[in-house]
């Protein structure tokens, strides 16, 4: 089975008397280790996708399996657990803890995870960072770090609990481009590691870095095809 | 379990320090509730020491025959009409009485006494029989005290309470020298022992004892006080005191369906209006904790809500890591408690200050470690109430809106 398996998905809200078709009947398989991109204008239905995706949401009806888990009926609590242990969350804002160092935002989801002791989450989070290339900033705060050095800082974060997938919502819109391909190549290097990273991105040239696209309109998917650089 | 607990108590921690004035103006309404509570406690306990103290000087198995009940809603007029006490009702008592086991007679005013040119103003001079010593606790320190024959004979011979001695002998030995009461010329017998004041304000110190024939002798008219004292067993005082009204009835010649025009007081009465008393303070204490602790409670509340409010986007990224709602709960929950258990012991350091001041100036009074226990343990239950309903609303945030949230 596929590392994420979506059958028949819809998610729709009532606004009034108005019927919302977010999702208008999805059907998608990611395997483990692909690198995909997720495009479309605003309204297409993207970002509620993202959001089922990455369990912060659960649908109006259909199947989500994650990892051989169906999680389309899921609890809040459960959804809590999927999230910390399978994905990982890489957000535009980077969303840091501001008064923490990065050291202890990226213990986070460790501490979520509850299973693992104090020095081993330290050990792990440091180990994370280097990863990323900051073994030297562990004690300083968001603000003392520059913006491309605080996505690092939470793909560390996204890295840390060895999620299956990581999941990225417009990584390098708050970023310069120079930046944004330094990202960018982090990202590469993680797939080149077997990390499994879907990308939600309007940006043309940033979805390229992903070996297929997937388009989405009015809440169906427009197309499915591999980039150039797939393999 | 433990490493959430650890870091949701850092996050408090380091949130309440990040809003110092906040905390501490929040945490205001809490000292000022356990201030309540735990110095009320304590006051009641002190006085509650102080009335022991005091009813020592009554003795339980006393009962006290005179013109006017200590306490009472009788009709003033009435009362003031009674006929005195008459002193020789003394010796029919101790006839009469199968429980009476020492009867003592009373009489007291105040006079003024001299020695040399030292002068003592308005003290209580106190005629009583040879057997007083046996139902007061009248201890004498120096010297003696009087003899039946000297009662008898109305000899001038007097017995010093330890402040008169003090201020009438700063430097000799009273015993033996003669001193003035009013006109009359008296000779110093004894110095009574130190017995310290009567519900903290009646000193028993700066009375004279003289023997009650000479007291009748010297002061003449209706003033001042008169009772006869009855000592009964203390486990039979109920009883006792019927009989003694019975037998006081039949000596002032009173019919059945009149009217008792006399008194018969007793500690008991003293006890009664007491518990009153204390109820009303321990009522009144515990309306204005209540009070402060509600109105604290709500200011907590109103905080933790504009907290969870501010930081629906932490909420939000802490939600997408994977914590799961008891976990947010807890750490705002931990948060209120902290704000209100620092609050609990701030009250109870200011009390504990506030309970050593009292010992010092006041009475004896000191906090039990119950009243602390307690004091935090409210504390930290109305921050738990309080914290409550942010807590639950912020665990409930929808991490998709959190996240969005700006």
């Amino acid at each position: 089975m596929s590392l994420i398996q979506v059958k028949d998905l819809y998610k729709i809200y009532q606004m009034g008397n108005t019927e919302v078709r977010a999702l208008d009947g999805i059907s998608v398989a990611i395997e483990k280790n692909e690198y995909v991109s997720i495009m479309g204008p605003s309204g297409s239905g993207k970002s509620t996708l993202m959001n089922l995706i990455g369990c912060l949401d659960t649908p109006t009806s259909g199947d989500f399996f994650m990892d051989g888990i169906n999680v389309a009926s899921m609890t809040d609590d459960e959804l809590a657990h999927i999230r910390n242990k399978k994905i990982g969350f890489v957000f535009q804002t980077f969303n840091l803890l501001p008064k923490s160092t990065s050291l202890r935002n990226v213990e986070l989801p460790l501490i979520y995870n509850g299973a693992i002791k104090a020095h081993e989450r330290k050990d792990m989070a440091r180990q994370a960072l280097e990863r990323v290339g900051l073994g030297d900033r562990v004690d300083h705060k968001p603000n003392e770090l520059s913006g491309g050095q605080r996505q690092r800082v939470a793909i560390a974060r996204a890295l840390v609990n060895n999620p299956a997938i990581i999941l990225a919502d417009e990584p390098t819109g708050n970023l310069d481009s120079k930046t944004g391909e330094e990202i960018m190549a982090l990202f590469d290097d993680l797939q080149a590691l077997g990390n499994t990273i879907i990308l939600v991105t309007h940006e043309e040239y940033i979805a390229e870095h992903a070996q297929r696209v997937v388009r989405l309109l009015d809440g169906k998917i427009e197309v499915d095809e591999a980039t150039s650089r797939a393999k | 379990m433990r490493s959430f607990f650890w870091e949701n108590l850092r996050i408090a921690l380091s949130e309440l320090w990040g809003h110092k004035t906040r905390t501490i103006l929040t945490g205001t309404g809490i000292v000022i509730g356990i201030i309540a509570v735990s110095l009320m406690s304590t006051l009641i306990s002190g006085v509650d020491g102080l009335f022991e103290n005091s009813m020592k000087f009554l003795g339980r198995g006393n009962l006290y025959v005179e013109k006017w009940p200590w306490f009472g809603d009788e009709d003033w007029w009435t009362l003031r009409n009674r006929p005195r006490i008459e002193m020789d009702m003394a010796g029919e008592i101790l006839e009469r009485s199968e429980y009476a086991m020492v009867v003592a007679s009373e009489r007291g005013r105040s006079a003024n006494l001299n020695y040399k040119e030292l002068s003592t103003e308005n003290i209580f001079i106190h005629g009583v029989t040879a057997n007083f010593p046996e139902v007061s606790t009248v201890d004498v320190e120096f010297g003696r005290f009087f003899t039946d024959s000297e009662d008898r004979t109305g000899a001038q011979v007097i017995l010093l309470g330890s402040e008169v001695a003090k201020s009438l002998f700063p430097l000799e030995n009273p015993i033996d020298k003669m001193i003035y009461a009013g006109t009359t010329r008296f000779r110093v017998i004894g110095v009574l022992a130190e017995m310290g004041k009567f519900l903290g304000a009646f000193s028993q110190d700066t009375q004279v004892i003289i023997p009650i024939e000479t007291f009748n002798k010297i002061f003449h008219g209706p003033w001042g006080m008169r009772r006869i004292t009855v000592k009964v067993p203390e486990e039979y005082v109920a009883d006792a005191k019927e009989e003694l009204r019975g037998v006081v009835r039949v000596l002032r010649g009173l019919k059945p369906g009149e009217k008792d025009n006399f008194a018969i007081n007793q500690q008991e009465s003293f006890r009664q209006t007491y518990q009153g008393i204390k109820v009303a303070i321990g009522g009144t204490g515990l309306v204005i904790t209540a009070l402060s602790l509600l109105v604290g409670g709500i200011g907590i509340a109103n905080i933790m809500f504009v907290s969870v409010k501010e930081r629906t986007r932490e909420i939000g990224v802490r939600k997408a890591l994977g914590a799961t709602r008891s976990q947010i709960q807890g750490q705002f929950l931990i948060e209120a408690i902290l704000i209100t258990a620092a609050g609990g012991l701030v009250g109870l350091l200011i009390s504990t200050l506030a309970s050593f001041g009292i010992n010092k100036f006041l009475f004896p009074a000191t906090m039990s470690f119950g009243v602390a226990f307690m004091a935090i343990a409210l504390s930290a239950a109305v921050g738990l109430f309080a914290g409550l309903a942010p807590a639950r609303k912020g665990a409930k945030l929808d991490p998709i809106e959190a996240l969005r949230y700006e």
